[in-house]
């Protein structure tokens, strides 16, 4: 025994199958056209010591160069056995023995090859606890906590450059020299597009996502920038060193510790969370309100 | 109280001594302390607002002792209202809004007969009257209107890109060849447009440097991308927001807006999202100097779709 | 001594028995004839209901908004013109902004009071539209738009639709970056009408984007020219809300001649005033703990900036959200192009969605043929189809809602934008569908169970003489009583459910 309505229930849902089937198919198709496309960028031409404070060591090779804002310093040739055994241990398995991205097993582009990478690159996935990675299969390696500690990602990092010495090198900023008003600039017109502007991070393209700023350590910052690690650009040639330092300077100021002199910040969400609040908080309690103010009826 | 006392009744003319005119509240004293601890506390954080004022005190401080003292002072003037306020119930009769049929023909009658014979005899006046008053309508509609813009002309199919155009950054640095690693982005002008409004919001140009020397985007296009300079518009074709969302493993450009996606690699055609059109895409040369410099103007309009856009 | 007092009595006796007041009342009475009409006032009746509140929060969130707007247009330069700032907030010192972001910034750090102002000024906007929404739907449900209460109706969706936009161009006031990024998404949207469309742009915005006209101009429509017309319709909303007294719900003594509630003065006076207090101080709460668009972390607007995850305020995440998931469809031949991908969703579709508001009491009396006078309101499951309806649009609109977070969404629950995406545009068509049946059963279902959640009474079994057994249902509890409310009656043929003669004692629901 059907009525009208439970018929018409069933047409509405039936017609919206066949819709979703269609839709359901265009998503699949959407989500598999995603493949690596032929013309990924290398990493392997970044910024050279072409400043004029270069420091060498005895043997002749450059070991820190750098001006009065940041300070690339090379990692320290003595951990270079030490960054050997940790790489075998925690990284060979992908990465291969020879870090060129061939596994004992596997075939040459199923991993990245590390060699000539430079220093910060290395160190930024290390220091970052993104390497090693959660997922090797996942599109992106997500930040936790490292499991190698600084000196421990420092040794892996000697390691990989000395297989093939590149730049550039680890970055230490001179905050202290830094402008935050440009750096504030600066963060609007380049960063600020993937970031936000309270540098919350957010979903990008596909599964991609562009991580909070909250608690970048400053290295970190300026390693991201020079070295543009996954999907995020290289900032290399369009930015100085001071201008680097400035933006360092304006995230670890002014984004990682807000003065919210309005209150509490409502977690960087904008306008989405201002909307909740208002809504949630403001017409509901004076709803509620109103329901007590209202109500007169004992 | 008894069901009785609970029929409404009318206000006017109740004895003094009904119950609808006793205070709701069961126990009034008790009710009247606690609404006289709300004042009392409301009046001191108001004080208190005066006092955070005088010493220029944080805003949240500012707002709660205001927010305080304003909530106390409602909910005691309210419960004061709710409580100790002749409970009621009370009614009020409702008249039919509508007068009788007299009175509305005799409203009718006033419009209809004495307008309509004022009018239909003098239909000429009328009609020049209705005329006039028609064509001052539409001719102040003019300035009104007309002084608020200029007119659009061309002024959206193009932009200040010219044939030889240097290409330079916010700063107003040229941009030479060896300047961008791979893999990195820059938002450009051309030269002498980049302090200005239109020069920001029109010929905004993103220039991304690709692995591949010999880089096309397109058929038609194999001269466009210098070295791998590859340039497109960053007004996006949806709703003009500006596309400086790039990233270098999807080789896509994203629009922060509303999340269209351009693939960098084939000219920028929409990938997902809402964008109709493909990002207009500059087609670049290297000087013998080594300074990128634009061939010429984009070939499309750029930014979002208009009526008069071919 | 004596001569004193008796001189104090006749005056007393003089001033009559109800005092310098009394005497005062009476010389306006003699100039203006207050008396009967002020009389007729104290007593008017208002019905008390939690519901009826819900639009004097819109009313004083609109009295906030305006004692913080005039304090804030002491401090705000509306202009474009450049200047550098130099102020107490160090990340922006030297940069060049135009004067009304760098007044709006020291109207936050250097005017004294000056961010609490803004703050509840924001929030205050919030709640507005809000809460007009929330009111909106109240009357929408309960039938209060019905004869002869259209002209109202009409006028309250006038007022919802002035609010929206005056939130928006106080929004884009400031000059920062994410509501310069509003005004260049409003921009395109008018330049995709067809025909007339870039002219309307050029007109509005006084040129190509983004001009310096544009800031002027909205101000003067922000803090003068709209708030004028809100004003008046306000007023009129007012008036014929007193002229035609409120709507009431059925119960016990209330009857479509009467109305049923609490006197004029003292009771609702209070009442109402102290809940004027109670919004305003939830509001400068919230305006003290809740920091509502920190413009200085913004920066200033400059075309070629944008930050992610930019969205609108609240009201009118609708038309952001719709303009994320349409689908890319443009119309581009005869050298002319209809960008279909903008027009469909803010213009024609808010468009269909507003006209349709304005005329639904037409609609519903054309389709009920109920052209009746109604003061008693319905209950939402007594109208089954309109609620319906009602809860479809609703549905449909928070579907587009959440649909301008898609980002968001994804962030937060870590899943892929496209994916979310695609649901959303997967949601939207189908949860409003779905909502339809799903509300108009409900309604259905309630309207069998009336009576759920009071007292069960006992039933008092008896045996008859002949052997039978006779239970009969005691009568409900006393308190229980009269809180029932009973559908209002209406001509037979709406809602024309063919009604099956029901046998005693037993329920029937509509399956």
């Amino acid at each position: 025994m059907t009525s009208p309505l439970i018929k018409r229930c069933l047409a509405v849902s039936i017609i919206s199958l066949m819709g979703l089937g269609p839709v359901v198919l265009f998503v699949g198709v959407a989500q598999a056209s995603y493949k690596a496309t032929p013309y990924q960028t290398s990493r392997k031409n970044a910024g050279t010591p072409n400043s004029t404070m270069v420091k060498k060591n005895s043997d002749g090779v450059i070991i820190a160069y750098g001006n009065s804002s940041i300070t690339y310093r090379a990692p320290s040739a003595a951990l270079v056995t030490l960054g050997d055994a940790l790489f075998q241990q925690n990284c060979a398995s992908c990465h291969g023995t020879q870090a060129n991205g061939v596994p004992a097993n596997g075939t040459a582009g199923a991993f990245p090859d590390l060699v000539g990478l430079g220093p910060a690159t290395i160190n930024f996935w290390v220091d970052s606890g993104r390497m090693p990675a959660a997922n090797p299969r996942s599109i992106e390696a997500i930040r936790r906590v490292p499991r190698l500690t600084h000196h421990q990602a420092l040794a892996v990092s000697a390691w990989v450059n000395s297989l093939s010495p590149s730049y550039p090198d680890i970055p230490y900023p001179h905050l202290k020299n830094a402008n935050v008003a440009d750096g504030a600039a600066l963060f609007a017109l380049n960063c600020a597009s993937c970031h936000t502007i309270e540098g919350d991070g957010d979903a990008l393209a596909m599964s991609t996502f562009s991580p909070s700023l909250r608690k970048i350590p400053s290295i970190e910052v300026a390693e991201a920038i020079r070295t543009g690690p996954a999907n995020m650009p290289r900032f290399t040639g369009n930015l100085s060193d001071a201008q680097v330092n400035d933006i360092v300077k304006y995230v670890t100021t002014e984004i990682q510790h807000p003065n919210n002199p309005g209150g509490f910040g409502l977690g960087g969400l904008g306008p989405v969370a201002e909307g909740f609040v208002g809504l949630a908080f403001g017409v509901g309690i004076l709803a509620l309100a109103g329901f007590w103010v209202g109500e007169r009826d004992d | 109280m008894t069901d009785e006392h609970r029929t409404p009744v009318s206000l006017s003319g109740l004895s003094s001594n009904d119950p609808r005119l006793q205070p709701a509240a069961r126990h009034p004293e008790l009710v009247e302390r606690v609404i006289s601890v709300c004042f009392i506390v409301g009046t001191l954080c108001l004080a208190g607002f005066g006092a955070c004022y005088w010493i220029d005190a944080q805003p949240w401080k500012l707002g709660a002792t205001l927010g305080a003292g304003l909530l106390f002072l409602g909910i005691g003037i309210v419960a004061w209202g709710k409580y100790l306020m002749p409970r009621g119930p009370f009614v009020e009769e409702r008249h039919t809004l509508a007068n009788s049929d007299a009175d509305r023909q005799a409203f009718a009658a006033a419009i209809v007969e004495r307008g309509g014979s004022v009018v239909q005899r003098r239909k000429l006046l009328g009609g020049l009257l209705g005329g006039g008053m028609g064509i001052f309508g539409v001719v102040v509609m003019f300035p009104l209107l007309r002084s608020l813009g200029p007119l659009p002309k061309r002024t959206l199919q193009h932009t200040d890109w010219r044939s030889g155009s240097y290409v330079v950054d916010q700063s107003g640095r040229r941009v030479e060849v060896g300047d961008l690693a791979v893999g990195s982005i820059e938002t450009v002008f051309p030269e002498g447009t980049e302090n200005s409004d239109r020069g920001q919001a029109v010929d905004q140009t993103v220039l991304i440097r690709v692995s591949n020397e010999a880089f096309t985007t397109m058929k038609g296009r194999e001269t466009w991308a210098p070295h791998g300079y590859v340039a497109y518009s960053k007004v996006c074709t949806h709703l003009g927001c500006p596309v400086g969302l790039y990233e270098q493993e999807l080789q896509l450009l994203v629009c922060p807006c509303h999340q269209s996606m351009f693939n960098v690699t084939n000219g920028a055609v929409p990938q997902f999202g809402p964008a109709p059109r493909p990002l207009p895409q500059l087609p670049l040369y290297v000087d013998s100097s080594g300074f990128l410099r634009s061939q010429s103007d984009y070939h499309q309009a750029v930014g979002p779709g208009f009526w008069e856009r071919s | 001594m004596s001569d004193v007092i008796n001189t104090q009595r006749a005056k007393k006796q003089a001033l009559g028995p109800y005092g310098r007041v009394g005497k005062s009342l009476d010389e306006l009475d003699d100039r203006l004839g207050l008396a009967r009409g002020g009389r007729t006032f104290m007593d008017k009746i208002f019905p008390d209901h939690w519901s009826f509140m819900l639009g004097e929060i819109a009313l004083y969130s609109f009295v906030i908004i305006m004692v913080t707007g005039v304090f804030l247009t002491f401090y705000f330069i509306p202009s474009s013109a450049l200047v550098t700032y130099h102020g107490s907030y160090l990340p922006l010192d030297g940069q060049k902004v135009t004067q009304a972001f760098s007044s709006t910034v020291n109207i936050s750090f250097a005017v004294r009071g000056g961010l609490l102002m803004r703050q509840m000024h924001h929030w205050s906007c919030d709640i507005f539209v809000g809460a007009i929404v929330v009111h909106m739907a109240r009357v929408f449900f309960t039938g209060a738009f019905r004869k002869p209460r259209e002209l109202n109706w009409t006028i309250g969706l006038t007022l919802l639709i002035l609010a929206i936009g005056n939130g928006f161009f106080g929004y884009s006031l400031p000059d920062d970056l994410v509501s310069g990024t509003g005004i260049r998404i409003a921009y395109s949207i008018m330049e995709s009408i067809p025909f007339v469309g870039t002219y309307m742009a050029f007109f509005i915005f006084g040129g190509n984007f983004p001009g310096t006209s544009t800031i002027p101009r909205f101000f003067i429509l922000h803090v003068l020219i709209l708030p004028l017309v809100i004003l008046g319709l306000l007023g009129a909303h007012l008036f014929l809300l007193v002229r035609q007294k409120h709507t009431q719900f059925p119960g016990r003594g209330r009857t479509e001649k009467n109305v049923v509630g609490s006197p004029m003065f003292p009771v609702f006076m209070a009442k109402t005033t102290g809940f004027l207090f109670i919004v305003s101080g939830i509001t400068a709460l919230l305006g003290a703990f809740a920091q509502v668009n920190p413009i200085w972390q913004f920066g200033p607007y400059d075309a070629a900036r944008i930050s992610y995850a930019v969205q609108p305020d609240w009201y009118m995440g609708f038309l952001d959200g719709a303009l994320r998931i349409f689908p890319s469809w443009s119309f581009m031949a005869f050298g002319h192009t209809i960008p279909l991908e903008v027009t469909i969703p803010a213009v024609i579709f808010p468009g269909i969605i507003f006209n349709i508001a304005y005329l639904w009491p037409m609609l519903e009396r054309k389709f009920t043929k109920d052209n009746e006078i109604h003061h008693l309101l319905d209950r939402p499951s007594d109208r089954p189809k309109r609620t319906a309806a009602g809860v479809t649009v609703l549905v449909m609109l928070s579907m587009l809602h959440i649909a301008s977070s898609t980002d968001v969404i994804a962030n937060f629950f870590h899943l892929s934008l496209n994916a979310v995406l695609w649901g959303m545009r997967i949601l939207t068509v189908i949860l409003p569908i779905v909502a339809y049946p799903l509300t108009y059963k409900l309604c259905k279902e309630l309207q069998g169970v009336r009576g759920a959640g009071k007292r069960k009474t006992p039933n008092i079994v008896s045996r008859t003489a002949e052997g039978a057994y006779v239970a009969t249902p005691t009568p409900a509890y006393g308190e229980d009583v009269g809180h029932e409310l009973e559908a209002t009656p209406v001509p037979a043929y709406i809602e024309s459910e063919p009604e099956e003669p029901l046998e005693s004692g037993v329920r029937t629901v509509d399956r």
